[in-house]
């Protein structure tokens, strides 16, 4: 049997790189790639510990979450393909409506 | 008979669905002045049966209306009125009765103008009746967002400016209100046992509140409240506001919103916080004092004449303060009495500047002059109004001031020589203004041709002002037989006779 | 029932009359003067049947107490238990006397108003409603049983004397005239209700009979002395003494009739009524009589020699009120002081006697001045001459009138005066304080004769000039109340030898009664009453030579350079005028400039500071939001991991 350890550490790094790519890159794909890469770290924790506990739950939440994730990536990729079309690019530095 | 009769509700109510009512109307603004002034006459009659039901010599509250509202926080909706509530809940009646009449010449937006007084009317209302700390401070609340439109709407030229003036100033002061609001309750939640914001319940324990405490959450009060009156040297937004205020809000502000800074004083910091008030006594007085003969000293130097009276209403605040400071019976009795005399004043005075503005154009004093051939029934007015305002005898401001200062003299001996000096400034500034704007001949530096007297709409507000001032001048006994043993119980509170 | 207990409808009809004129003058006859005239008379009916009853004494005081007082009154405010104010008459010799005075005179002007403003037209109104309001409340104050209500009708009457003033308030001079009484009596009347706080708090009532039976010791003794000054403030302002005098010359701006009845006759009496209705407290405190008598003499001085070379007729009339006022107060302080130490209380009989007949004297002064400035249009006494034979009974009338207050025996204003005089001798006894002002009063009596004079020979003989040409006899509703007066101010001395003499019905304390023979034996074998004559006549004397002869050019009070500066000084008011102008102008309205600059700057900059430094911040600390998503990521992430970090510290993961 594989330490739960492993898993925790294996979701830690994959959220880092999550987090730094949402942190560093300029193409709004890659962060939203990024974004994906951070929920999959999460998922991995959940069903680590379900098999740790030998509760069913956390698979549910994991489903659940990978549900939530396709939704968002939907409408995520529906914002980028408005942005692309209305101020043609996706580069994140260029997009800051929301400023004061 | 009227035991059980909920009229202080009513007075609240009536206001409230008469506002309703306005909104509801189309845009044709006739409506909406019928039934503005259909839903101001009647709290205005209702104030006449309390205060013909009113026992006087009984100083307690009454007419007590309590229902539970929100219970787990001890919140709930309880009025009641004694003999210091009830001379201010017929001043408000009647001021907005007269404020919405003398506006009957609104011609923009008259709708949302003839709702809002009516939505002022309950804020001002509720604050005068209410016995829960936080029905109190909502209903404080209330009364600003009115006045905030009716400056911003209606108002002059700097009107922008004036109106956020106003509005942050006074809230400012609502959020030190506030917190003190909820020291009192928080500290007294153990020592009652239960929760609760009402006036009475706090008031049986907060005698015992620590020393500190009860210093810090005066001067809370104090500030709060002291903002509102306004006093010196927090009083800058007065003259502003009023400058910019229409008319019929001027009135309201000077006559009513004013008088609820001094009403807390008198209600809810006083009688809750004896110690605190008994410590922070001396910067009351000298506050008091600076105030008078700031504000008198102030007037002489104006060229408008409705800043003339803003500041002058400060002045005549200061000796509302002055009385409370003296903490005596007669002092709180004489201060209640100013705040009645000054509502009556100050209402003619600014009707008088709104009639200057309407007839001629400006309030520039250097500009105007001679009037009085053009215009004789508004100088009359006008002469009665700065008479009052100036303490003439045989008018209702004389017995405030007289009582006042014997309060003084009782309480501080020969500091009074400092308030009563004023008193001659007020003469000179009232009597010069007067000069320069009626008297003499007449200006040519404004077109005058088109200039004529008073309209019906103004002349009967005037006329009804006018009379009271004498009457209750001549006969002061009327209003100061309810004032004094309801006075009475809070010197008794404060441990001085 | 008896007539006294109607005396509370005396001044009732006034002031109804001035309610009805108010509200009805449009479409009444003569802006309703007649109105006026009957609501006066009425009250003058009710005065005589009221006088009757206290010169004989006839009459059942309602609360039992003999002692020749009158007195209803009921509760007006309580204030608290201890504090309470009635409102009621008071009626004793002295009421009476001021009584007859206020509503006979004002009869008499309201009548003569009918001609004299007849050519007003729409102001009739005003001008009728204002001087029966002013009759009113007069009687009210007359009438008032404390010093409370006293207070109310003394401003009142103020009220009234500034509107009349200001009657034509289209003239700046009028409307600043009125402001200027207004506010310079107004620092009397401060003065006044400090007394009255300090007299109520000390003795928890006003009222004239509580406060009479009080006699001080100790602290309240010198709270009463400091009371009293300040009551004497208020007199000081109203009955225009020194230093508050100078808004008289002014108030000449209004109508004569309003001169004559308010500024001469009635009004400015109030002060000198309001020392003696509080004799009692008064004669306690010798301090404070020291300063009444001094203040009198000094003013009744300073005043004549204003007078000496003042061209306009009303001015001239003004000053000699001013100082005929100061003679009643300096008879009440020195006779307060006589009475402190001797028990002799004829000064306040004296000031009481002099106080009538000036009333009488002074209004017909007033009223002949006025049908003479009616005649030629002018108040400038240059302009007018040669006009007795035009004008006959003015003329004629107004010499008994001049010579009445000039103290030529046998008109009234002799009797008075030497009584006064004589009052202030014998005080000297006593202090020298009062010698000097004797001598002032001498020379005061001097300076009368010779202005009155003056003042006739100037108007009524010599040359015609131009504004004489067209002048003619008033009418009769004028010169009837001219007569009436003139036989008054001749013959109100003979109230001395009926009854008990004056000082038998008006006193203090006792009544000093005396048969005829003694009244004509005391002033008679007096030496000094020789000297008060002999003055009298060498002021006639030198106005004669100067302005009727001519023997002695009018030039030569001008010609030297000490007498052109003294000339000067004389005319500038001894700078008071322009003293009070520069104290308003410069100390109080700079100072109340420096005060709105001070709230403009500092204390409004310090609020519009605070908007400043919350707006600024604000734009500072805005730019922080760039709309970088990324950046709000990273401090968000920043931000957790602190937080963890420094949850782990302090050990709240564990």
């Amino acid at each position: 049997m594989i330490p739960i350890e492993y898993f925790l550490a294996l979701g830690a790094i994959l959220f880092i790189i999550g987090a730094y790519g949402v942190l560093t890159k300029r193409n709004a794909i890659v962060v939203l790639m990024s974004i994906e890469l951070m929920l999959n770290a999460a998922n991995i924790n959940f069903v680590a510990f379900s098999s740790f506990y030998g509760d069913v739950r956390g698979q549910i939440f994991a489903l659940f979450s990978i549900a939530v994730a396709a939704a968002e990536v939907a409408v995520g990729l529906a914002i980028l393909l408005a942005l692309s079309k209305t101020r043609d690019t996706i580069n994140l530095d260029e997009i800051s409506l929301l400023r004061w | 008979m009227l035991e059980n009769f909920p009229i202080l509700s009513l007075l609240i109510l009536f206001p409230l669905v008469g506002a309703i009512l306005v909104f509801l109307t189309g845009r044709n603004g006739k409506a909406a002045k019928f039934i503005a002034l259909a839903f101001s006459a009647a709290p205005l009659i209702l104030s006449g049966v309390l205060l013909a039901s009113f026992q006087m010599s009984f100083g307690e509250y009454q007419f007590q209306e309590n229902h539970t509202w929100i219970e787990s926080f001890g919140i709930s909706y309880s009025l009641g009125v004694d003999g210091i509530s009830i001379p201010m809940a017929f001043l408000t009646a009647l001021l907005c009765f007269l404020a919405i009449l003398f506006s009957w010449d609104v011609e923009h937006r008259t709708k949302e103008y003839m709702g809002l007084m009516l939505v002022l009317e309950v804020g001002v209302m509720g604050v005068f009746t209410s016995l829960d700390y936080f029905l109190f401070y909502v209903f404080w609340e209330v009364v600003l967002i009115p006045m905030y439109f009716l400056i911003a709407i209606w108002g002059g030229p700097r009107r922008a400016y004036a109106s956020i003036k106003f509005f942050i100033y006074t809230h400012v002061a609502s959020l030190a209100m506030l917190i003190s609001i909820m020291a009192l309750y928080f500290e007294a939640k153990p020592v009652l046992g239960y929760a609760s914001f009402s006036m009475i319940d706090i008031a049986t324990v907060s005698g015992g509140f620590g020393h500190l405490f009860q210093v810090a959450a005066f001067g809370a009060l104090f500030f709060a409240f002291g903002v509102k009156m306004p006093i010196v040297p927090f009083h800058t937004w007065l003259p502003d506001a009023h400058v910019e205020a229409p008319t019929a809000g001027s009135v309201l502000l000077a006559g009513l919103l004013l008088k609820m800074g001094s009403y807390g004083i008198i209600r809810v910091a006083l009688p809750t916080l004896p110690e605190g008030a008994q410590v922070l006594m001396p910067l009351m007085l000298a506050i008091a004092i600076v105030s008078i003969i700031y504000g008198a000293v102030i007037c002489l130097a104006q060229r408008d004449l409705k800043k003339m009276v803003a500041f002058s209403s400060i002045s005549h605040m200061g000796i509302v303060l002055l009385g409370i400071a003296t903490a005596s019976q007669l002092g709180i009795a004489a201060a209640v009495f100013q705040m009645f005399a000054h509502g009556l004043i100050t209402a003619v005075l600014f009707m008088m500047c709104g009639v200057v503005q309407h007839k001629a154009g400006t309030r520039e004093i250097p500009l105007l002059g001679g009037l009085a051939s053009k215009m004789p029934y508004a100088a009359t007015f006008m002469t009665i109004g700065f008479l009052a305002s100036l303490g003439l005898p045989g008018m209702v401001g004389f017995v405030a001031e007289f009582s006042v200062f014997i309060a003084t003299f009782d309480a501080y001996t020969w500091l009074l020589l400092l308030p009563i000096a004023s008193v001659a400034i007020t003469a000179g500034y009232y009597l010069w203004a007067l000069q320069r704007t009626m008297f003499g001949p007449l200006t040519e530096k404004i077109d005058t041709s088109h200039l004529h007297d008073v309209s019906w709409y103004e002349a009967v507000p005037l006329a009804i002002l006018s009379f009271l001032m004498i009457l209750f001048g001549m006969l002061p006994g009327l209003i100061m037989d309810y004032i004094i043993p309801s006075a009475g119980i809070i010197s008794g509170i404060l441990g001085v006779g | 029932m008896q007539p006294i207990e109607f005396a509370w409808l005396i001044p009732v009809f006034p002031l109804v009359a001035a309610i009805a004129i108010g509200l009805f003058g449009k479409k009444l006859k003569e802006g309703g003067g007649y109105v006026a005239v009957v609501a006066a008379i009425a009250s003058l009916a009710i005065t005589a049947a009221v006088v009757v009853q206290v010169l004989d004494g006839s009459f059942d005081s309602a609360d039992g107490v003999m002692d020749g007082v009158f007195e209803q009154s009921q509760m007006w405010l309580t204030l608290t238990d201890s504090y309470s104010f009635e409102v009621g008459i008071y009626i004793d010799q002295l009421t009476a006397l001021m009584l007859v005075v206020v509503s006979l005179v004002s009869t008499l002007v309201i009548v003569y108003s009918l001609a004299y403003m007849g050519g007003e037209g729409e102001r009739k109104r005003r001008y009728y409603t204002e001087i029966s309001l002013f009759v009113g409340v007069m009687l009210g104050l007359v009438l008032a049983n404390n010093y409370l209500e006293l207070f109310i009708f003394w401003e009142l009457v103020g009220l009234c004397s500034y509107l009349l003033i200001g009657f034509w308030y289209h003239k700046p001079s009028a409307a600043s005239a009125a402001k200027k009484a207004f506010i310079v009596t107004r620092v009397g009347d401060i003065m006044f209700m400090i007394g009255l706080i300090i007299l109520f708090t000390t003795f928890k009532t006003l009222n004239f009979r509580d406060l009479f039976e009080i006699e001080a010791s100790g602290t309240d003794l010198s709270l009463l002395t400091i009371g009293t000054i300040m009551i004497f403030g208020g007199a000081i302002g109203k009955s225009a003494q020194f230093p508050l005098h100078d808004w008289l010359p002014d108030a000449m701006e209004g109508p004569t009739t309003v001169s004559a009845l308010i500024h001469a006759a009635t009004m400015v009496k109030a002060g000198v009524y309001l020392v003696a209705r509080s004799f009692p407290l008064f004669v306690q405190t010798p301090e404070t009589l020291l300063v009444v008598a001094i203040i009198g003499g000094v003013t009744a001085f300073m005043a004549a020699t204003m007078a000496l070379n003042n061209p306009n007729i009303k001015r001239v009339l003004a000053y000699s009120t001013i100082s005929q006022l100061g003679y009643m107060m300096l008879a009440l302080g020195a006779g307060g002081y006589l009475f402190f130490h001797t028990q002799h209380a004829e000064g306040y009989t004296s000031s009481m006697f002099h106080l009538m007949n000036h009333a009488f004297f002074k209004a017909l002064l007033f009223l002949c001045a006025g049908s003479v400035i009616h005649a030629v249009h002018t108040e400038d006494m240059r302009l007018m001459g040669g006009l007795n034979r035009k004008m006959k009974i003015t003329s004629f009338t107004m010499l008994i009138g001049a010579l009445s207050i000039s103290g030529i025996p046998p008109f009234s204003g002799f009797w008075s005066k030497d009584e006064v005089l004589a009052t202030v001798w014998e005080a000297g006894d006593l202090s020298w304080v009062f010698v000097l002002l004797y001598f002032l009063g001498i020379a005061t009596a001097f300076m009368t004769a010779f202005y009155m004079f003056r003042l006739w020979f100037m108007t009524f003989t010599g040359k015609p000039s131009v504004a004489s040409d067209h002048a003619h006899e008033s009418p009769r509703v004028m010169t009837y109340p001219l007569i009436l007066l003139a036989i008054l101010a001749a013959g109100s001395f003979l109230v001395l030898f009926v009854g008990g003499g004056f000082g038998g019905q008006v006193f203090f304390e006792e009544p000093h009664s005396l048969a005829p023979a003694e009244v004509l034996t005391a002033t008679f074998a007096e030496p000094i009453t020789y000297l008060s004559i002999i003055v009298a006549i060498c002021g006639v004397g030198l106005a004669y030579a100067v302005y009727y002869r001519k023997s002695i050019s009018s030039d030569v009070f001008v010609s030297t350079k000490a007498s052109r500066t003294m000339y000067d000084v004389l005319i500038k008011r001894y700078g008071f005028a322009a003293a009070y102008d520069a104290f308003a102008e410069k100390v109080v309205y700079g100072f109340s400039k420096l005060v709105d600059l001070f709230d403009i700057y500092v204390i409004d900059g310090i609020v519009n500071g605070f908007a400043f430094i919350f707006a600024r911040s604000g734009n500072i600390i805005r730019r922080l939001q760039t709309g970088q998503v990324q950046l709000y990521a990273a401090i968000v992430i920043a931000g957790i991991s602190i937080v963890f970090i420094l949850l782990y510290l302090v050990g709240g993961l564990r």
